[in-house]
């Protein structure tokens, strides 16, 4: 039954374990409130965006379960740091040992696993990403027009927003509005001969122009913006050939957005990853200087030399002893009985 | 006849030196605070100086930094004192620049005061600069060519952008103004050449407004040319039609936001005054209390402490009259010196 790890810890290298253990633990605190202001932060920018990416997207998974992840660090780090503190001083360490043990279990199984759950969305997410704006924004350039469709009404307000917020136009670059009927029927000319032309020609009987929405105009450009006849190099006088891109915004709203969330994914994954290996040592400190004080049976100032180790015995052995016991605890009628009949047949053989 | 007698034994003076010293330390957060707020308004303002003309006044976000470094050192200082009242070995070094400190933290009370109201009441001298600022930003709009003013169109661009605005009091002030470079006019056309021999001035008007002046609410695409002109839109009356281009004016969008940030910032600054009067009165009596027992030889003993020794016509009778003998002193002397030298000579 050799102990796994062990590690000998006499009083002082006991002592540097409390104060390194208190250190790590504060910075773990840091890290998972970090981590809990990234998350939210990322929440938040996925409500504003949520039009635009697909409603099948998982993506909105990876910060609630970075939330979690984040505040049970913070609970792991809050633990270490009282533990630590109670280890180096006898007065306060009673109630700790009690609760220390189970709170290890909690740690390892429940912050380890939610961690790993993260790190796994963190990697795994942002690469189905592509996809979800690909169709969310593609349906929201299609229903730029319907301002009067219940459902779909905002769409218009909330693509000229994106566009002005994010310096973008259209999905890959502006000649994407050139393709969809942004202007509502509503407000077409029926008697307008060039409308009703331009109708006929078209297969679905769209209204399309060589044209873009306000909030594709790039405030950068010096002269008033060009927002119609943009495929006809005549249709402008005086249009300066030598710069054709600042008139309007020359990325793509997809590229974009991409590149802000994925960025916002990356560091979150970075920060799920320092507080793993955080929490990691944390716990490993904690246990091992918990198996040092049960070694010296509680008494913290004791001069003895003590060992700390990971598990008491071997895995296997571990196994066996933890059968054992679930054995022994679904085995308790038949074990009763005979100590129950014993004792009344000792006081008749007495009297 | 004392202002406010409390008395105080040992216990009392111990707790309320203690609690001074927590007291003066969240007052150093607060002049920290205090100096945030002052640089943050300091930047909003530098931000926008193109549109005021460079001229607006720095005078309220200065007073708030001043104010906010002044009372971190007092704080700092006053917690340093509470410290060591507790010790009457060192109490005593602090003794003799009390009175004058306390003097200074009434000042200092005052002034911040002060500073608090004009965060109130000087929104006035904004109006103008914006005002002027803004018409002159408007003038420049379509210099995009010239050295010094290129950059006016896109500042007026995204100004109207982000506050929700066109215009200095509304969308018509751009048909008054030629926001079209001549440089992008086509003086071939008639059309152009028609509206330019039409103005007085030669420049080229029309009824139209840059694209930033546009509202994405509104249901239909912007009208951003012609808006005067019903017929030229299909079902379009410029009358009726509100959501099209953003309403407010850019002066009135400017103003009411640095008037509510001033109007926060007054208010956080009467509540750290407040705290600050707290802290002075308490001092006070510390002072006070504390002298009254290192008079007899018993650290222990209980003492009174107060605000004014006399009712406060007596104090302000007092107070003139040692104005007074300041003034007689050097006569007195003077005389006294003659005095001296006439038996000298005689």
């Amino acid at each position: 039954m050799a102990p796994v790890l062990p590690l000998l810890l006499p009083l002082q290298p006991r002592i540097r374990l409390a104060q390194g253990l208190w250190l790590l633990s504060w910075l773990l605190v840091l890290a998972g409130g970090l981590i809990l202001l990234c998350s939210g932060h990322l929440l938040v920018q996925l409500r504003h965006l949520g039009t635009f990416l697909a409603p099948s997207c998982q993506f909105p998974a990876l910060p609630q379960a970075a939330l979690v992840a984040g505040a049970v660090a913070l609970g792991t780090g809050l633990v270490g740091v009282g533990a630590s503190r109670a280890s180096l001083n006898a007065a306060l360490y009673p109630p700790w040992r009690g609760v220390l043990g189970p709170m290890l279990v909690a740690g390892t199984a429940g912050g380890g696993g939610l961690l790993v759950i993260a790190l796994g969305l963190a990697l795994a997410l942002p690469g189905s990403l592509d996809e979800a704006l690909e169709e969310g924004l593609g349906t929201a350039l299609a229903h730029y027009k319907d301002t009067e469709v219940p459902g779909h009404c905002q769409a218009k307000r909330l693509v000229d927003e994106l566009q002005l917020r994010y310096h973008c136009c259209g999905r890959h670059g502006y000649k994407d509005w050139f393709g969809v009927q942004w202007v509502s029927s509503r407000y077409l000319d029926p008697s307008d001969q060039d409308v009703v032309d331009r109708i006929q020609s078209n297969v679905e009987g769209l209204y399309l122009t060589d044209g873009v929405p306000f909030s594709c105009c790039n405030p950068h450009s010096p002269r008033p913006c060009l927002q119609n006849r943009l495929s006809d190099s005549y249709g402008h006088p005086l249009f300066d050939p030598r710069q054709p891109n600042q008139n309007l915004w020359a990325q793509g709203c997809h590229e974009v957005l991409l590149e802000h969330l994925q960025d916002l994914a990356g560091t979150l994954g970075s920060m799920l990853a320092v507080t793993f290996l955080l929490q990691a040592l944390v716990l490993l400190g904690l246990r091992y200087l918990q198996t040092a004080l049960e070694g010296l049976g509680g008494v913290i100032d004791g001069e003895g030399e003590t060992q700390g180790y990971l598990f008491a015995s071997g895995l296997k052995d571990m196994l066996k002893t933890a059968w054992l016991q679930g054995g022994v605890a679904c085995r308790p009628a038949p074990e009763e009985a005979p100590p129950g009949e014993a004792p009344p047949k000792e006081d008749l053989s007495e009297a | 006849m004392a202002l406010l007698k409390v008395k105080f034994d040992q216990k009392k003076r111990v707790k309320l030196a203690q609690g001074l010293w927590l007291m003066n330390w969240f007052s150093v957060l607060a002049g920290i605070i205090i100096f945030s707020l002052g640089l943050f308004l300091k930047i909003e303002l530098r931000k926008r100086s193109d549109v005021m003309n460079n001229s607006e006044s720095h005078f309220v976000p200065n007073s708030l930094i001043g104010m906010g470094v002044l009372s971190c050192v007092f704080n700092s200082l006053a917690g340093k004192i509470c410290y060591d009242a507790l010790d009457p070995a060192k109490y005593a070094r602090w003794k003799p620049w009390l009175k004058p400190y306390l003097a200074i933290c009434v000042l200092f009370n005052i002034v911040l005061f002060l500073v608090a109201l004009c965060c109130f009441l000087l929104r006035g001298s904004l109006e103008n600069t914006l005002g002027q600022g803004l018409k002159n930003g408007m003038k420049y709009y379509r210099d995009t060519d010239t050295p010094g003013r290129c950059f006016m169109k896109k500042t007026i661009d995204m100004l109207q952008i982000e506050f929700k605005c066109c215009g200095n009091n509304g969308f018509r002030d751009w048909f008054e103004i030629q926001w079209i470079s001549n440089r992008y006019l086509d003086f071939s056309s008639k059309e152009v050449k028609d509206r330019i021999k039409s103005n007085v001035d030669g420049r080229y008007l029309v009824d139209g407004v840059p694209f930033s002046c546009c509202n994405p609410s509104s249901p239909r695409p912007c009208i951003q040319y012609q808006i005067t002109n019903n017929s030229a839109h299909y079902s379009y009356d410029h009358q009726t039609e509100e959501l099209n281009l953003w309403v407010r004016g850019c002066r009135a969008a400017l103003l009411s936001y640095y008037s509510s940030l001033m109007n926060s910032m007054g208010v956080v600054t009467l509540l750290i005054w407040l705290f600050e009067v707290t802290i002075t009165i308490g001092l006070r009596y510390l002072q006070t209390s504390l002298d009254r027992v290192s008079n007899p030889e018993e650290p222990e003993s209980e003492s009174e402490g107060w605000l004014l020794e006399k009712s406060v016509p007596e104090t302000w009778k007092a107070f003139l009259e040692s104005v007074k003998k300041l003034g007689k002193g050097n006569q007195v002397e003077a005389e006294g010196a003659d005095a001296g030298q006439a038996p000298e000579a005689g």
